[in-house]
């Protein structure tokens, strides 16, 4: 009796509730419809690529609005979820747009002037945590356990506020409540307060109750909610740039200029520009057998005994291409290779082999950047220890042997055929150890019954090796393979500190990778349309590469 | 027949670790060359051959000198001593006799009068050519010789006794030095270059970066994993295959988007793009579905809201999988170099973080190697603190979660 | 279960919120308040290349801050010091509206900032300014800065005025005494005052040095356009055709510039420290008798060199001149500052006497106006002792390092910098490098 005079008080507020939601979406579509208006009519001088998603998505809003009222309306629960789909957009907008507005995002920059000053504080907080999880060592004595427990809350409680304190909270939080003055923080913060309000309504039990939810609904809301945050961000920060840059690849965008006009494929079509001419003599001039207006000389070669050149009109991409594809076949059996037998022979039960894992991995934890600073000093052809290290290992040989082998005075930065095989050896370095703990891992996953059969029918420990150890890792191997390709593709930051020349990828082009190219193209030359044609190309080589190696695998290649 | 099996065993155990400790080598040789140059005086890291250890060259102070004079290593009647270099570029001529061209003389040249007198010198004919004769004394008497080359030479002193001195050529002398350390060079290019600003950024930023990470991570993974919706299956896939999307292809839109809302050469451009990973989503449920249902189920039961199972349940429970994503994303987030280049102006050094840092380092301190190495040490120290901290669960679950996919 | 994790998450988006707003700048407080009487500020920047030009600078600064009208506000700001980012970073804050009001540029650049957009024309500003004259500069920066990019005029009246020049400077060789002392060589400052100091005498000195030992090297300049083109320009040639609108790179003389330069690196007798390894580590490691470079290296080689060191000219080439480049950098105006006169003004301060003195004062460059006071003064900023082998360059008709208005200078560098270097290390010949390189390079000439 009680309860249905509840439901029916209740039921009357959701009736109210839910009308001025299917009033409020009927606004929203009306406001959105105009705005999708606005901007497609009056901002003319807005770049198409901002213009058109932002009309779009005022245009979505206002017909997701108005589906949402005409749902509702008809008790359909769908309508709720659209409805709360919409509202929870626009909070986040409101709530985003006002933390922008308000400066709060920017003011990390402030935040980190202060922040070193906080840094000690953070120790306390440390401690206290510390001190409360010491609690857990006297599970026989509750109350020195409790005890503990409330002395490390305290201590953490009393840093935190100290460190907040300390990097300038305080009078941070008086500088965004003096900023509420202006007419754009306060609207945002309206338009979320009534967001949020439409949220409220919507979620209530009684208003799921009234649209007729089931628990795979409610689960389905939660889902959503859960994964929101990282499907928004990966949205706005990784879907939607991927788009623009498919869109800025057809264009001749130029970030200082801001000129951006649809050229269609023109992009690729000069990427993929190559002829080939045949030659009278081998050694005939370039100049006679190629249009050297629009081409270069790439290469030439023999086909049948006749001559030809190749040309290209972009001569630096393919170049590009090959020193990347070159870094790749170099560097990755040099990591891969090397890293299965350390990790063969770090699977053994001798002892230290804990020790020598960890070695083995420290490079891979350190900044490229540091590393190839490094690097630089130990190849330097004159006064770095790697040339040193091979000229008394020559001298040493000579005098022991009495030959007579020359010191060869490697030029490993400045050579042009040795400068990209220094970047293949460094990388190799860095990348040796972290493969070697994959391998690791993928062996412990063996079942060590199967060697010791092995071992029962005399087979050696080579022999293990080759018919255990390689076809049983094949899923290690190939995911091994995949990440150290996907990289190598990728070579940009090695080249750019290692290689410190200018223009870059010097000594004449020989470092030049793919990355470092776009680099140039986009960010020294601000042909960002061009450059992101360098990288869907780029993206579409590792995509192929990544297919050909799966299929490889279901094949049973890497077995 | 046992024992050549035995001895099988102890030689291939041998090989082993020397084969390891060789490895082991290559590994660590570049960075203890950083930490010893880090130490090191500017005038000893140019050095052939190079040494490892940071060394300084002694002086001594030789009567009559003001001030103190660099020691070298000198070979005085058959013993080694420690003379002062007290007098350089000494004009030495390099003087033969015509009868015997395979033996030189090496002699002051004001030290050496013409043969017969400055008036009329003796002239010989030597390979050809008319040349001057010269005295030259040879075991206490007098040789004419021809001038064939000219060198310079230090003078040498003791410097207990500064007239006992000899000639030798300096460059080819084997300075006199002690090891020394000099730690003042990472307070120098932490004055240089701001590094403590910049390693504060970097905390700061990685700090956030890892919080953010993490959190959507966790509700993403949990979503993926346990909540049932229509196009979760899709969605999944899409975030798999995104894993190998290359950054470059986004950084041109990306940073007109970040021009778009004014986050240019700001921090926070380091840091909200960088909290939503497929990655970590994808490593998340990776680990939530191998969790029991049953226990999740009884708490439902109970009437638990998804966000409670969630952080009494699932967190709990993946402590290994949070440290290694949270390790991974340290690493990343601390080392990335190529986004805070593009992002972060060069001019604008308060905002830099340790690797733009060192890059530029690099060119405003070419000729200082001690402190480009200081900085790189700075840069490079701390991931492997962290890295050596959370090795246990970093190295064996961390990479077997990879592999699952 | 209890609502513990719901305040738990709820304190967490509070203390981080808190954490954010704590990041509530009050640096841009002003900025909404009192637009009435609006207080301006003016960032200026420079490329330096250690801390004492980075504090000069700033006294720099500070001096004409004093000198300023109230309300005005200078910040200095020191740029990066990598070569080439600097001007890459500059036009990407431009483009992105973050760059500083006033900044420095190298000359090559100035084609490129100026048909870009990028920079502000002041010759209407300059022209009402009567205290200005061009003509206190020296004469070959100034024409380019008054290129007017639609005619193509250039000097006075051109009706264009891109900046004023800082400073300028030249190349030398500094000097390992030690070494050549050692080698038993003639000095080749002897042979300069002497008027014998030829391409002849360079050689011979370094062919004696290099014979001191395998790692001892009579000759050391670093890879890129600076170093080869004094090669090319003392033979005669250079890197363009008479008026600049086309490649010069296989004329006879340009030719005859590279096989004398390809024959230190590359043949029987290289003396050269290998082309494309840097060779300022050698040299400051005593290893080198011989190292081309500009003023700018002089601090460097003060705090390093550990051997007796000066400086000479460069060895005259067969046109009868040493072929020097004339480098220059000049102050620029941003095109979208908010304040175009202010910036003139301070553009005007930047490059007084006065100020000059200043700078140069620290012995990295030479004023950039010509007057005999500030030669006196640089002659006295010792060591090395031989200031006047700068001079000397300066006053040997040096050709001035020049933006190419007809074309990209980045992308023609892109071309000419690769075939120079396959040419030094020995990968092509004369010939090879001469049948393609003008095809290729004037590609990067405007249609």
């Amino acid at each position: 009796m009680k309860a249905s005079i509840q439901l029916e008080a209740a039921d009357r507020r959701t009736v109210i509730l839910l009308r001025a939601a299917v009033i409020w979406h009927i606004v929203l579509a009306i406001a959105g419809l105009a705005g999708g208006l606005l901007v497609w009519l009056r901002a003319g001088d807005m770049l198409l690529w901002l213009r058109l998603p932002l009309g779009a998505l005022l245009v979505l809003t206002a017909a997701a609005s108005s589906l949402t009222a005409l749902f509702v309306q008809r008790g359909r629960h769908s309508g709720r979820v659209l409805s709360l789909a919409v509202n929870y957009l626009g909070f986040l907008f409101c709530f985003l747009g006002g933390m922008h507005v308000l400066g709060m995002f920017t003011g990390i920059d402030s935040l980190a002037s202060t922040f070193g000053r906080g840094i000690p504080y953070l120790g306390g907080v440390l401690a206290g945590y510390l001190i409360s999880a010491l609690g857990d060592r006297y599970e026989n004595h509750p109350e020195r356990r409790q005890m503990l427990k409330r002395v490390g809350k305290v201590v953490m409680l009393a840093f935190m506020a100290t460190f907040l304190l300390a990097i300038g909270t305080l009078s941070g939080l008086l500088a965004v409540v003096r900023r509420f003055t202006s007419f754009l923080p306060c609207l945002l913060v309206g338009g979320g307060l009534l967001f949020g309000l439409m949220i409220w309504a919507l979620w209530r039990r009684d208003s799921a109750v009234a649209l007729g939810a089931s628990t795979a609904h409610e689960q389905m809301l939660n889902g959503f909610l859960f994964l929101s945050p990282n499907l928004l961000g990966f949205l706005l920060f990784f879907a939607g740039p991927l788009l623009l840059s498919l869109y800025f690849s057809f264009t001749n965008y130029d970030a200082t200029t801001h000129v951006s006009d649809w050229v269609g494929l023109q992009n690729y079509a000069r990427l993929f520009n190559l002829t080939i001419a045949p030659l009278t003599t081998p050694d005939q001039p370039v100049t006679e057998a190629l249009d050297m207006t629009v081409y270069d000389e790439l290469m030439r070669f023999n086909f049948f005994e006749r001559s030809f050149i190749l040309g290209a009109q972009d001569k630096l991409f393919w170049i590009a291409l090959r020193n990347t594809i070159v870094f790749c076949l170099l560097a990755v059996p040099l990591s891969v290779i090397p890293a299965l037998f350390l990790a063969n022979l770090l699977n053994s039960k001798l002892p230290g082999m804990k020790f020598f894992r960890a070695i083995y991995f420290l490079p891979s934890v350190a900044a490229v950047v540091g590393v190839a600073l490094i690097w630089q000093w130990l190849y330097n052809a004159a006064v770095g220890y790697i040339n040193y290290s091979i000229t008394s290992a020559v001298t040493t040989i000579n005098t022991l042997f009495g030959s007579a082998i020359l010191d060869p005075q490697i030029r490993w930065l400045s050579d042009t055929r040795i400068a990209l095989l220094a970047v293949v050896i460094m990388s190799a370095w860095q990348w040796i150890g972290f493969d070697t703990v994959l391998f690791m891992a993928g062996m412990q996953a063996i079942p060590r019954e199967l060697y010791e059969a092995a071992t029962v029918d005399g087979a050696g420990r080579w022999a293990q090796f080759r018919r255990i150890t390689i076809p049983l890792l094949g899923p290690t191997t190939f995911f091994v393979v995949t990440t150290a390709v996907i990289n190598a593709l990728q070579l940009f930051e090695q080249v750019y500190v290692l290689i410190n020349t200018e223009p870059p990828g010097g000594p004449a082009n020989s470092t030049l990778s793919l990355v470092l190219y776009l680099y140039v193209r986009g960010f020294q030359r601000f042909q960002q349309g061009y450059a992101s044609a360098v990288a869907w190309v780029l993206f579409i080589v590792i995509f192929g590469v990544t297919l050909l190696q799966y299929r490889r695998q279901r094949s049973g290649a890497y077995a | 027949m046992k024992s050549p099996h035995r001895f099988f065993a102890l030689l291939s155990k041998l090989v082993t670790y020397v084969v390891l400790i060789g490895f082991a080598t290559i590994m660590l040789f570049p960075f203890i060359f950083m930490f010893s140059t880090s130490f090191k005086t500017q005038r000893d890291t140019f050095r052939y051959p190079p040494r490892l250890l940071p060394r300084e060259q002694l002086t001594a102070t030789v009567p009559g000198y003001p001030e103190p004079l660099p020691l070298y290593y000198v070979t005085v009647e058959g013993q080694l001593q420690e003379y002062a270099l007290v007098e350089s570029n000494i004009r030495m001529g390099v003087y033969t006799d015509p009868d015997h061209p395979d033996v030189t003389y090496t002699l002051p040249l004001d030290e050496i009068q013409p043969t017969g007198g400055v008036e009329n010198q003796r002239i010989v004919l030597y390979n050809n050519t008319q040349e001057l004769l010269w005295d030259v004394p040879v075991d206490g008497h007098v040789v004419p010789m021809v001038l064939i080359n000219q060198t310079a030479f230090g003078r040498f002193a003791d410097p207990a006794s500064p007239c006992d001195s000899v000639l030798q050529n300096v460059r080819l002398s084997e300075p006199v030095e002690k090891l020394t350390i000099h730690p003042g060079n990472y307070a120098e290019v932490t004055e240089l270059q701001g590094l403590d600003r910049s390693l504060t950024n970097t905390v700061l930023v990685t700090i956030l970066v890892m919080v953010g990470q993490l959190a959507t991570s966790i509700v993403g993974g949990y979503a993926l994993a346990r909540l049932q919706f229509p196009g979760r299956e899709q969605l999944f896939i899409i975030y798999l295959g995104t894993i190998m999307i290359p950054f470059v292809v986004l950084v041109t839109p990306l940073y007109q988007f970040m021009v778009l809302i004014g986050w240019v050469d700001k921090l926070v451009s380091l840091i909200l793009p960088w909290i939503f990973t497929a990655y970590g989503t994808f490593l998340m449920r990776q680990f939530f579905i191998t969790i029991p249902k049953e226990i999740e189920e009884a708490a439902l039961l109970d009437g638990a809201s998804h966000l409670q199972i969630l952080t009494k349940i699932f967190i709990p429970a993946s402590v290994p999988a949070l440290a290694t994503l949270a390790t991974f994303t340290f690493l990343y987030a601390w080392n990335s170099f190529f986004w805070p280049l593009v992002v972060i102006n060069t001019g604008n050094r308060a905002n830099h973080v340790l690797t733009l840092s060192l890059s530029i380092l690099r060119g405003r301190a070419a000729d200082n190697v001690n402190l480009v190495m200081a900085g790189a040490a700075i840069a490079i120290l701390p991931p492997m603190i962290v890295y050596i901290l959370a090795q246990r669960f970093f190295v064996e679950s961390a990479t077997s979660s990879g592999l699952k996919g | 279960m209890n609502r513990k994790p719901i305040l738990t998450v709820l304190g967490l988006v509070i203390v981080l919120s808190m954490a954010l707003a704590a990041c509530g700048t009050p640096a841009t407080e002003p900025a909404t308040e009192a637009p009435s009487e609006e207080p301006i500020t003016l960032r200026w920047r420079t490329r330096p290349d250690n801390q004492a030009e980075i504090d000069v600078y700033q006294a720099v600064s500070d001096a004409i801050q004093a000198q300023l009208p109230a309300g005005i506000t200078l910040v200095y700001e020191p740029g990066g010091a990598e070569t080439s980012s600097y001007q890459d970073v500059l036009k990407t804050e431009i483009a992105a509206g973050t760059a500083p009001d006033v900044f420095w540029i190298p000359g090559t650049d100035v084609a490129d900032f100026a048909s870009r957009g990028l920079i502000l024309n002041l010759n209407d500003l300059a022209s009402q300014t009567p205290d200005f004259n061009m003509d206190d500069f020296y004469a070959a920066p100034m024409a380019h800065m008054t290129h007017n990019i639609e005619t193509g005029a250039e000097g006075a009246g051109s009706g264009a005025l891109w900046g004023v020049p800082r400073d300028v400077s030249t190349f030398v060789l500094y000097l390992n005494l030690d070494l050549i002392i050692e080698a038993g060589a003639p000095d080749p400052r002897e042979l300069a005052a002497a008027g014998e100091w030829d391409w002849e005498a360079f050689y011979d000195v370094a062919t004696r040095v290099r014979a001191l030992g395998p790692d001892i090297y009579g000759y050391g300049a670093n890879a890129w356009w600076g170093p080869y083109g004094v090669w090319m320009n003392a033979a005669g040639g250079g890197f363009y055709n008479t008026d600049r609108t086309a490649c010069g790179l296989d004329s006879a003389a340009s030719l005859e510039g590279l096989a004398f330069q390809r024959s230190l690196y590359v043949g029987d007798n290289p003396v050269a420290v290998p082309y494309g390894e840097d060779s300022e580590p050698p040299f400051m490691a005593g290893r080198v008798a011989m190292f081309q470079n500009g003023r700018w290296a002089t601090p460097g080689v003060r705090a390093n060199a550990n051997f007796n060191w000066d400086v000479v000219a460069l060895p005259t080439g067969p046109s009868g001149h040493m072929g020097d480049w004339l480098f220059w950098g000049a102050y620029v105006v941003n095109a979208n500052t908010a304040h175009p006169e202010e910036a003139w003004q301070l553009v005007q301060r930047l490059t007084t006497a006065e100020t000059q003195a200043m700078i140069s004062e620290l012995g990295t460059n030479i004023p950039s106006r010509v007057s005999q006071e500030a030669i006196d003064a640089f002659l006295t900023f010792t060591p090395p002792d031989n200031n006047q082998a700068f001079i000397d360059s300066l006053m040997d008709d040096p050709v001035a390092e020049g933006p190419l208005w007809a074309g990209s200078w980045p992308e023609f560098v892109a071309v000419m910098d690769p075939a120079i270097q396959a040419l030094m290390t020995g990968q092509t010949t004369l010939e090879e490098f001469q049948i393609s390189i003008c095809a290729e390079a004037n590609r990067t000439f405007n249609p």
